[in-house]
Order: structure tokens, then sequence, then C-alpha cells
């Protein structure tokens, strides 16, 4: 058997890498237990807004970030990594008709489905609306079979915080009702006429005052942007998406784009193989072993991307006896010591809770150490939640991190391992 | 905050909504006495919602506890046939363990018998028959009526029945002092804690029935009874990995116990006697005990996902001469402070068990009846407690069968415990919960294994629109059509169910970090995407002002966790 290019893990940082590998010809293969922890975020790829860093543009805080923590990934990737990898994710997007805007210079401020006010740096443009400075009144509208978006909620906590908002729920028109509903059902109603054509009258008569709409992130899988276009053409309002519960729509469109683009440059996506184990010799990582109809399967590694996530992508698990673990290769890991240190006494902690930031140490080229400081395998590197960087939540910096790192990581790994791969 | 002072009179008022508290409100009724009872937090707040729950047989006490195993034996028959809607017949099993003494089973068996508790030994065979997760080296097994039982939904039922029989049933009502004329206490002063209005309840009798805070209730009227609040902790695994009760065939002892209830397995307890029933944690030592504990029970029983980690207070009452606090009897004592201190108008109950709750009622109730010359005879042991879908005992399905019924799919609220809109919507009105613990206690919302990361969401929604609609007039549809629409003025605070919201998270933390580990650390990390990634409550302000109608922080009601 030829050995491969391999990446494990379906996530953005993951799609990211794969994508670099693909198309630098490289014939990457990606294994995954699943679709990855995009179907659970809303869409945005938020690349900082931390309260360590607070009341500064986006640029700037990068730049104290890299200053004032040189071993952050963002640091290794410098400014310049960090724009090229959103450079070619907002190339991908708005080749396959789904734009991303904003950017590196500054955040923009978005609605949440709770009336909050989140910053964040790319989003979708059907998300463009949403925008709190172009102000006006926003009309909030839902369904009620939608069980995870309600709109007078959200409209009540924008109104505390001086946005006039009003929430409605709409009705579905004739012959849509159903025992169960899903954001996905609701999504391909959307990419019907026939349905937008009902809804967008709806949202007419109720608008009175208001200039803009905000919707449940529901807007279409194949064409959001078209369906969005299409209700402003009726409703007289600007529309925008509002991100909420998973499954998230937003995820799966991005998932599509990637898959149909790692698939075109000559990758390979297998998801329902989860990576078990791997073998190494002399600091190389030979083998790898994934398991798919209980069956393990054996795949001969050039070079590995491990991009399995952090604790809610399932890249480190943990048990009742204090035990942190890297779950694909079995990587060393920084982990507070005990079960009595992994929380603080309150969910909504500012300093997030210690065991959220355990990860994989790395060296400047995102590649494993081991405790003392050497590297574990020169031929795998690490992308993501999986890698030591504080906790990414609590920075607001989980699909950024994901996503640059990925790319990032992936033309590294396609640059720096000629020798190999050749063989 | 107002602090207007009422007055109410009546014959009896009860302190403590626990189930023996419940149960006595109830029995009055039926008996036609005036009573009002009064709880410091939701009904079930104290130590009958922080139980294993399981029905005791008898079997755990025959040997330790001789009176209480019959007790408990003679009460388990009447409750089955009273609310069997609240109870699972699940069966309960005795085994001999490679780690207990071979020889005590016969021992076991001739206590069951002088305590007329019902026993058989069964086979091995026959007992991993149906039992097959059950460790293939137990060497005897002994079959019981142990059940398990809803002491959430029970307290409500119970409830129910009392205001159905004229009983007035106070949540939320603090007693900060009784009132005492020379020798006789006469009266409480209660705080609501909801609107902050103190209230004066004038009543012939108080009876104490507030269980572990039964030595703070005395202490107010200047009496002394000593409770010993011996802490017990269990854990919720997310697996009825056995579908009976199982005990280890040897002297009761921390960590023997398994109780398949609802949609979980809990495994108890430990038992730590803390000084104040308000203030102890569960320490990792603990669970780390349990988990191990219940492996010799269930081989791989740590691999299954662990859910949640409470505690309760026994609210053991404390004889002369006894030193070690698990040999403190769970038989209950009716303490009549005429005669032991000469101080008139004040009963006091404490011990006992939710299985034995009814007849601690029922002596309770004989003696005040008497004093008040009431000659109506009891009728608790034979009068059904209405209510529940069916009056047959409860299963597993109940649920699902609801929902497949009704074609409910589309209306779950929280699809862990398959709870629907119209369940919530109900819970709230009836309760006008004050907080989501209050929805969460009647209709399991939030006890699966998503951690409430998706159905708080829904519930806080839900209820802060039934709100607005009740405070506004606003009629907000939620299984029809039409647009509800309340327009919110800039001067109006959080939307109020986002400080519930907030509120459950934070809370509900304390009762999850004791146990969090493996898919449920997983889990955690899933709803801070949820609520702090996708939906920023983090960014929101805090609300301007309290809502006097939520009662989330008062400290009355807060119990403190070290964990």
């Amino acid at each position: 058997m030829t050995s491969r290019m391999i990446v494990i893990g379906a996530g953005l940082s993951g799609l990211m890498s794969a994508l670099a590998l693909a198309e630098a010809g490289l014939r990457p293969l990606l294994l995954a237990k699943g679709y990855g922890t995009t179907y659970w975020t809303g869409g945005t790829i938020d690349l900082l807004a931390s309260r360590r860093y607070p009341n500064m543009p986006l640029h700037t805080a990068l730049t104290h970030l890299i200053v004032a923590q040189p071993e952050h990934p963002y640091a290794r990737m410098e400014l310049d990594g960090i724009a090229a990898a959103v450079d070619r994710f907002r190339t991908l997007t708005k080749a396959a008709g789904y734009p991303y805007v904003g950017g590196l210079e500054r955040n923009v401020v978005l609605p949440t489905a709770l009336g909050a006010l989140r910053p964040t740096a790319l989003l979708p443009a059907t998300m463009a609306a949403g925008d709190v400075r172009l102000g006006g009144e926003i009309l909030i509208a839902g369904f009620h079979e939608l069980r995870d978006f309600f709109p007078p909620m959200a409209a009540a906590n924008l109104q505390a915080q001086h946005i006039p908002a009003r929430g409605v729920y709409l009705t579905l028109p004739d012959g849509y009702q159903r025992h169960d509903y899903s954001p996905r059902s609701f999504a391909l109603w959307f990419e019907q006429p026939n349905f937008r054509q009902a809804i967008g009258q709806q949202l007419r008569t109720l608008r009175g005052t208001a200039t803009r709409i905000g919707l449940p992130a529901v807007l279409g899988l194949r064409d959001p942007l078209g369906v969005v276009n299409d209700l402003q053409q009726i409703s007289g309002a600007q529309i925008f998406e509002i991100p909420t519960l998973p499954p998230s729509v937003p995820g799966m469109r991005l998932m599509n784009i990637f898959h149909q683009a790692i698939t075109v440059a000559g990758g390979r996506i297998q998801i329902g193989s989860e990576v078990r184990r791997g073998l190494g010799a002399e600091g190389v990582l030979t083998h790898i072993f994934s398991e798919a109809a209980a069956r393990e399967q054996r795949h001969h590694v050039a070079a590995c991307v491990l991009a399995t996530g952090g604790i809610a992508g399932g890249g480190i698990s943990t048990d009742f006896r204090g035990t942190v673990h890297e779950t694909a290769l079995n990587l060393p890991l920084h982990a507070p010591e005990s079960r009595q240190a992994w929380f603080a006494s309150r969910f909504l902690h500012t300093e997030g809770h210690p065991i959220f930031s355990a990860g994989v140490p790395t060296d400047d080229q995102f590649r494993p150490l081991d405790s003392t400081g050497h590297v574990v395998y020169a031929n795998v590197m690490v992308a993501g939640s999986a890698l030591l960087a504080g906790d990414p939540v609590e920075d607001r910096a989980v699909s950024g991190l994901a996503l640059t790192t990925g790319w990032h990581v992936g033309t590294l790994l396609a640059t720096s391992l000629p020798a190999q791969l050749a063989t | 905050m107002t602090r207007t002072q009422q007055l109410l009179q009546t014959d009896v008022l009860i302190i403590g909504g626990g189930a023996t508290g419940l149960g006595a409100a109830r029995d009055l009724a039926m008996r036609g006495i005036a009573t009002i009872l009064v709880e410091k937090g939701d009904l079930t707040h104290g130590t009958t919602g922080r139980y294993h729950g399981l029905l005791h047989s008898g079997g755990r006490y025959v040997i330790k506890d001789p009176q209480s195993a019959t007790e408990c034996a003679h009460e388990n028959r009447i409750l089955r046939k009273i609310m069997p809607q609240y109870i699972e017949a699940t069966g309960g099993f005795f085994v001999t363990t490679p780690w207990d003494d071979p020889d005590f089973g016969d021992k076991f068996m001739q206590a069951c018998h002088a305590t007329d508790v019902p026993v058989q030994e069964i086979s091995v065979d026959e007992a991993l028959r149906r039992e097959p997760a059950l460790n293939p080296k137990i060497s005897r097994v002994f079959e019981v009526e142990d059940g398990a039982a809803d002491s959430f939904m029970s307290a409500y039922g119970i409830a129910r029945s009392a205001r159905e029989h004229g009983a007035q049933i106070l949540n939320y009502h603090f007693v900060k002092g009784l009132i005492r004329e020379g020798e006789r206490v006469v009266a409480a002063e209660v705080e609501d804690l909801r609107t902050g209005e103190i209230k004066r309840i004038g009543a012939t009798w108080i009876l104490n029935a507030a269980g572990a805070w039964a030595g703070k209730i005395a202490a107010l009227a200047g009496l002394r009874v000593d409770v010993v609040p011996g802490k017990g902790t269990m854990i919720a695994m997310n697996h009825r990995m056995v579908n009976t009760v199982i005990n280890r065939c040897k002297m009761p002892d921390d960590g023997d116990i398994i109780v398949p209830i609802h949609t979980v397995a809990v495994i108890g307890t430990t038992d730590i006697a803390v000084p104040d029933p308000d203030v102890y944690g569960i320490e990792p030592d603990e669970v780390t005990f349990l988990m191990e504990e219940g492996e010799k029970l269930i081989p791989g029983f740590t691999r299954y996902r662990a859910l949640r980690a409470w505690a309760g207070v026994r609210p053991l009452y404390k004889q002369e001469g006894v030193t070690d606090d698990r040999d403190l009897s769970r038989a209950y004592v009716l303490i009549d402070h005429a005669k032991r201190d000469g101080i008139d108008g004040l009963l006091s109950i404490v011990g006992g068990k939710w299985t034995t709750y009814r007849l601690m009622a029922e002596e309770i109730v004989n003696v005040v009846a008497a004093r008040l010359g009431n000659t109506t005879p009891c009728r608790t042991a034979e009068e059904v407690i209405p209510g529940g879908e069916a009056q047959q005992l409860y299963w597993l399905g109940h649920n699902l069968a609801h929902v497949e019924q009704h074609q409910a799919f589309g209306e779950l609220i929280c699809e862990c415990e398959l709870v629907t809109r119209e369940q919530v919507l109900d819970a709230i009105a009836q309760s006008g919960a004050a907080n989501l613990d209050d929805i969460r206690r009647e209709t399991r919302l939030g006890m699966g294994p998503c951690q409430g990361g998706f159905c708080t969401y829904r519930a806080a929604a839900l209820w802060s629109e039934w709100r607005t609609a009740r405070d506004h007039d606003v009629h907000v549809p939620y299984n029809g059509h039409g647009n509800g629409q309340h327009q919110p003025d800039a001067s109006e605070p959080n939307d109020p169910g986002t400080e519930l919201l907030r509120h459950f998270l934070q809370a509900r933390w304390k009762g999850l970090t004791a146990i969090m580990w493996g898919d449920q650390l997983r889990q955690a990390r899933l709803d801070q995407l949820i609520y702090l990634d996708t939906l920023g409550i983090d960014l929101l302000p805090d609300a301007a002002g309290e809502d006097p109608e939520l009662v989330t922080h008062h400290p009355a009601i807060a119990t403190e966790y070290h964990v």
C-alpha cells in the first residue's frame, strides 16, 4: 500500500487542511468519525473577541495577542498567515455562491437568537443586514413550529439594549403542516418559490416601520443568497439570518462547499472512520488505524494533520479518575493535574474552566511535543481545537482558530515534506 | 418591595412541603380541619426531592432497624394502592457479591420473616436471566418488593389533592419566626419570598414537618430538637442497566444500592453528618467511591455516563448515646413539646422515610385531630390520590406513549425526557413557576443527558412568552395561528426569561461538576458552544433590577455547595 497524506477530522480545521493538501496535488484522505462540530456552530468565523483584549479593533487585538502570547497558534502564524487563510476561505465561499463579508480589521456585531450582541470577524452575506450599526427598527420573525427560535425573547433583549425591535410569529402556509419539523425541513421549504412568496407576504404585512427583518438561519441550503434576495423583494425590507441551536443550516452549507471543493481537487473524504490509534518509529508516524463497521482499517501514513477537535469535537477525552487523553494518536497533552482543578464554580465564569484549555502543545511548525519539549512525530501537525490555545470559547475564537490553523498547517505540510512524499 | 403585614388564621399550620408535611396537609384537609402549609422553597425543595427514589420493601432495615422495616413493608403495600401512578413496581434483589459475607444471607432471611418483609431466595441463574448486567460472580440472591417512586410528581399530586380538600399550600414561604404567648406557640411569621410580604399565620396547632430543618424551626420557638443532618450523595447514570432495584446483601453501607427510576439508574448513597442542612457539598472522593462500588454490582458501571450527582440530608433524630450516625434509627419520632418541654401548640415529627410518609402523617394528624375534638377517621390508607394519566402503576413507556398517541413529536421541548410544549405550559400556568427548577420538578424537563442544553433555552422562552401574555393581556398562540405582539419599551429590563435561563445554567453547574468527565464533559462543552458561542448569553447586560416574581437568589433557599 502506498503511503498517503491523511487528515483526521472533518471540522473546519480538517476541511481547510484537506483543501490545502488537495490543491497542492497531494490527494489527501480525510478520515473522520462524523461530520464534526461544523454542524454545531452558527457559520460565522470568529477570529477573536476576548475579554483580555477589550475595546480595540480586531486587528489591534490580534496584534496584541501575538505579542503577549508568543506560543499561541495565532502568534505562530502571524497576521500574514491568518490573512492568507481568511483570503482562501473568502474566495472559496464566493466561488460557491455563498460569499462571506468582513475581515481582519474589525469585528461586526450581530444579534443572536437570544438578542445578545455578538462580535464576529467574517459572516455570510445572508447575515450582513444584521449589523447593529445599520440602525432602524428590527423585526424578528420566526415560526412556532421551529422550536429553537423565539422572536419575542430576542426582541425584548434587543429593546433592553436600546435597539428598537419587535418579535412576531409567522404562520406556516397551508400544506406545510407536519408531525415534526427541523431546521433542515425549513431550509428545503425556503427553496420553494411558493413558500417564499407566502412568507414574504406575511413579512410585508407585519413589518410596519421596521427596515430590517431577522429570520432564523434556515433560509435555504443551496442558494441562501437567492432566498434572501427574493424575500427582500417581496417584503420590502432587508433580510438577515440569525444562527440558532444545532443542527446548523449554515454549517451544512459550508460542509457541502468543502466536500465539493476537496473532492474536485483530488482529495477524498471518508466519514464514519474513527481513528483509534497510530503507530510510529523513530519520531515518524508510519501507520494509523481507523475503525469502521467494527473492523480496523490500516492506513500507511506519509504525513498527517490531527484536526480532531477539543473536548467538544471528541479529540480530547476524559474519565472519572481525572485522566485526559488525546483520542486518535495518544499524543501528550497539557491539562490540569486533577479533577478538582477542572472547573470554576459558575458556568458563566469569565475566566473559563481550566479543563477546556487542555490541548496538544506544539512547536512553531505545529508539530506535537512531549513533556521534554521534543517533537513526537516529525510528520504530524496539529490544527484547530486540539491545539493548546487557551479556551477558544472564552476568546470567541473557535471557528477562526480552526479555519486559520487548518489552512496554515495544510499549506505548511504541503511545502515542508517533499522528501517523504516523493516515496 | 411591599412589606405589609397580612393576617391569616387556621386550625393547623404545617411547616415543610416535603412528603410528610404534604401528607399531613391532605390528611387534615380530608378530615375537614382548616390547614395551611408553608414551604420555603418549591415543594420537595428539601430531602423529598433529593433522594434516590426507592420505595422500600423494608429489606434494608430488617436487621438494624426492625421496626422501620415492618413499617416500610406495611406502607409499601398501601402506597401501591393509593398512588400507583407515581410508583414503578420494579421489585428488588439483595445480592451477595464476592466482597460480602456469604453467611449474611441466612440472617437476612430470618430477619425478613421476623419483620413481615416478604422475601424469597431465587437462584443466581434466575437473577442473571432477569438482570444480565449483574455481576456474574454473585453467590446468592433474595427477592423483595422494592420499587421506584417519583417523589417530585407524587408531591405535586398529594398537594393537588390536599388543595381540592380545602388546604392552602404556600410554596416560597419562609418561616422567619414562631410567636409564643406564654407557654404556647400561637403563630408563625412568614415571608412570601416572591413578594417580600410578611404574613402572620395564627394557628391552634403548628406541625413542624421540616425534616432536616426541624431543629432550626424548633429553635425559633426556643426549643431543642436534635436532628443530625445526614448527608447522602447519589449519582444518576444515564442508563437503566438494571430494571430491578439492586442491594448488596450486607449491613447497609455506602454505595450499596442501585435504583432504576424513569430513564436512569441511581447509585447511592454516602452518609456523612453535616453541621448545617443548608451548607454541604459533594466531595470528589465520594463520587469516585460510588463509581467503584457500582462496578462491584455491575461490571462496566463506570463506563456508563453519569448524568448528575446530588446530595440530600436525612432528617435523623439523635437519641441519647448513639455515636455512629448510620446507627441512628430510620424510624420516625413524634415530639409533643407540651409533654417534653411544657410548651403547647407545637408538635415536631422527625426521622422516617419517604416510604412511611403517609403513616407519619396519619399519626401526627391523629394527635392533632384528637386535641381539636375532631373524630373523623383517617382515610388516607384507602382513598386513592387522583390525577395522573391512569390509575395504574407507572411504567417507563408512559411519556413515549403519550407523545405517540398525540402525534406530538413536533411539540417536544425536552427530547431527552419527552416533555411536550403543552406539559411545560401547563406546569408554568399551574405553579406560576418561580424558576426553571419548578418546571423541572414537575415535568422532568432538563434531566436527561443533554443537561438542559436545548430545552432550557426553549422553556425559558416559553415562560417569558407566558409572562408577557399574562402581564400585557396579549395572546401569544403556541399551536395555532396569529401573531401575539407586545412591543416592549426600552425602559423594561432584560427579557424576564433570560434571567431565569441564566440562573438555571449557573445553579445547575454546581450539581454537574462533581460528575463531569467523559461524555458529560463533552456535553457541557457543547452547551457552552450553544449558550456562549451561538447565543452569547454572557454578552447580555445584567438585568436592570431584580424581578420580584423570580425566586432565584434568596438566601433562605440557597444551598451552598462546595465542590
